[in-house]
């Protein structure tokens, strides 16, 4: 084996990833192939949105945080204003996590929206106004979670520059502090 | 630190000289290093994107400990936001807490918190909302306080579990009155926000969804007594009831959240919904 060959990434988190994908994917499948099954709508539409609200709470919650550190959510503060907040791991726990995990988890996301946006369309040129309120409540909760996400990850960027800025800045205050006492 | 710093879509550093600043004076009143201040006067009615960050996330990812609310207040204009947030209509289903718990300077574990843990979490805060909006109990008279944590997932299954019994009950046409009923109660709770919202009303947009949508309980227990007997006067009976009592949950958050002149306007349309959802369930045969 040659030595000088960096080991293949392998996914840190199989279960987590598993699961991340698993009710998206059983959301979508379920509610493609159920024409073929079930002729009620009822069981259709529970089925589905169920899937995709649990698909909704795993990402947002689990797979979110284990697989790329990232966290969001919506609080009310005393003064009764809504406060969206957002948590991320410290920079070296982000640069520790798995590069494979991560693609994963933003690509799926991505695509899980754009596949059910296009179910939509489809359910649209039908005419279908119960099949397109499936669709929307589950593209609507797919693309929460991107919009949160997103969001949660440009704030953690954010934090970090405002925090380097502020250690540089503080080292050179120090330094410049201890120049004039030395002097 | 739970502000809501509404950032200008422009960036300024005075920001950074502030923080840079607060941090040589240890920390100034607030409670965390690192946490950004509105460094200019914010003004909620800009139109910009309010993203509030939290606590430095290095060291702890999670809010400072409850006092900061006081200094918060101080540090912001107070003036009660009334337009629902800019934000893209996140469902926030369960939303966690998580960080009320911890101390300031211990590691973010509401990041590496076991899941069951989550779930506990959340299972416990859907009973405890429940419990503070259906139920008689003291915190009803500040409503404000009484929905702080609002959660998407109560609603969600009332909702489906309401439709679900109707359809259950009726005997043609199942799917039609589950979609409708799904349809009237979600539309239907939409709708009684923005009524509140532009009658000058201040109520944040999901914990009005998420208050509705718990009210809905009494009528889904009327609903499941009428589906078990079938007889129109006890029906009726239990519809009056239930309704009565659904209005009566709903009551003191709505009227708080509108001048007293304009209560009338806001409470009419929400006892107005919940008569014709009595209706369905009287109707349904």
């Amino acid at each position: 084996m040659d030595p000088n060959q960096a080991p293949v990434e392998n996914y840190a988190n199989p279960k987590t990833c598993l699961f991340h994908v698993l009710f998206k994917g059983a959301a979508l499948a379920f509610y493609i192939l159920s024409a073929l099954f079930f002729n009620s709508f009822v069981i259709i539409f529970v089925v589905t949105v169920l899937l995709a609200a649990l698909d909704f709470w795993v990402v947002k919650n689990v797979s979110g945080r284990i697989l790329v550190g990232l966290r969001w959510w919506n609080e009310i503060n005393d003064l009764g204003e809504s406060v969206w907040k957002f948590e991320s791991l410290d920079q070296e726990s982000l640069a520790r996590m798995n590069k494979k995990d991560s693609w994963l988890f933003w690509w799926t996301l991505y695509f899980a929206a754009a596949a059910w946006f296009i179910l939509g369309v489809f359910s649209l040129i039908r005419f279908q106004a119960d099949y397109l309120l499936v669709v929307g409540v589950c593209l609507s909760l797919n693309v929460a979670n991107i919009i949160g996400f997103t969001k949660c990850k440009k704030d953690a960027k954010k934090q970090l520059q405002q925090f380097a800025s502020q250690t540089i800045a503080s080292r050179f205050q120090s330094t410049v502090q201890s120049a004039f006492t030395l002097v | 630190m739970s502000h809501n710093d509404t950032i200008p879509l422009y960036q300024s550093s005075q920001s950074d000289i502030d923080e840079i600043e607060n941090m040589m004076n240890g920390g100034g009143f607030q409670s965390g290093p690192g946490t950004v201040l509105p460094a200019r006067p914010p003004s909620p009615t800009r139109p910009s994107i309010p993203v509030s960050s939290s606590s430095s996330p290095f060291v702890q990812s999670n809010l400072p400990p409850p006092p900061p609310s006081s200094s918060s207040s101080a540090s912001q204009k107070v003036t009660p936001v009334p337009a629902p947030p800019s934000l893209p209509p996140s469902v926030n289903f369960g939303s966690s807490e998580g960080s009320k718990t911890t101390g300031f300077g211990s590691p973010p574990n509401t990041l590496t918190e076991p899941v069951w843990d989550t779930v506990k979490r959340d299972l416990c805060r859907i009973v405890s909302n429940l419990k503070l909006v259906v139920f008689p109990n003291p915190n009803r008279e500040d409503p404000g306080k009484a929905l702080r944590d609002w959660d998407l997932w109560g609603p969600f299954f009332f909702i489906v579990f309401l439709g679900l019994t109707l359809s259950w009950s009726a005997s043609v046409k199942k799917s039609e009155v589950f979609a409708v009923a799904f349809a009237l109660l979600a539309a239907g709770a939409v709708i009684l926000t923005l009524n509140v919202l532009l009658l000058g009303g201040h109520i944040i947009f999901f914990q009005s969804l998420s208050l509705l949508g718990y009210c809905l309980f009494p009528l889904d227990v009327g609903a499941v007594i009428c589906m078990l007997k079938d007889n129109v006067i006890l029906k009726m009976i239990v519809v009056t009831v239930t309704l009565a009592w659904s209005s009566w949950a709903a009551y003191p958050f709505m009227s708080a959240a509108v001048n007293p002149r304009r209560k009338a306007l806001a409470l009419y349309p929400v006892f107005l919904m919940y008569v014709s959802v009595g209706f369905l369930i009287i109707a349904i045969d």
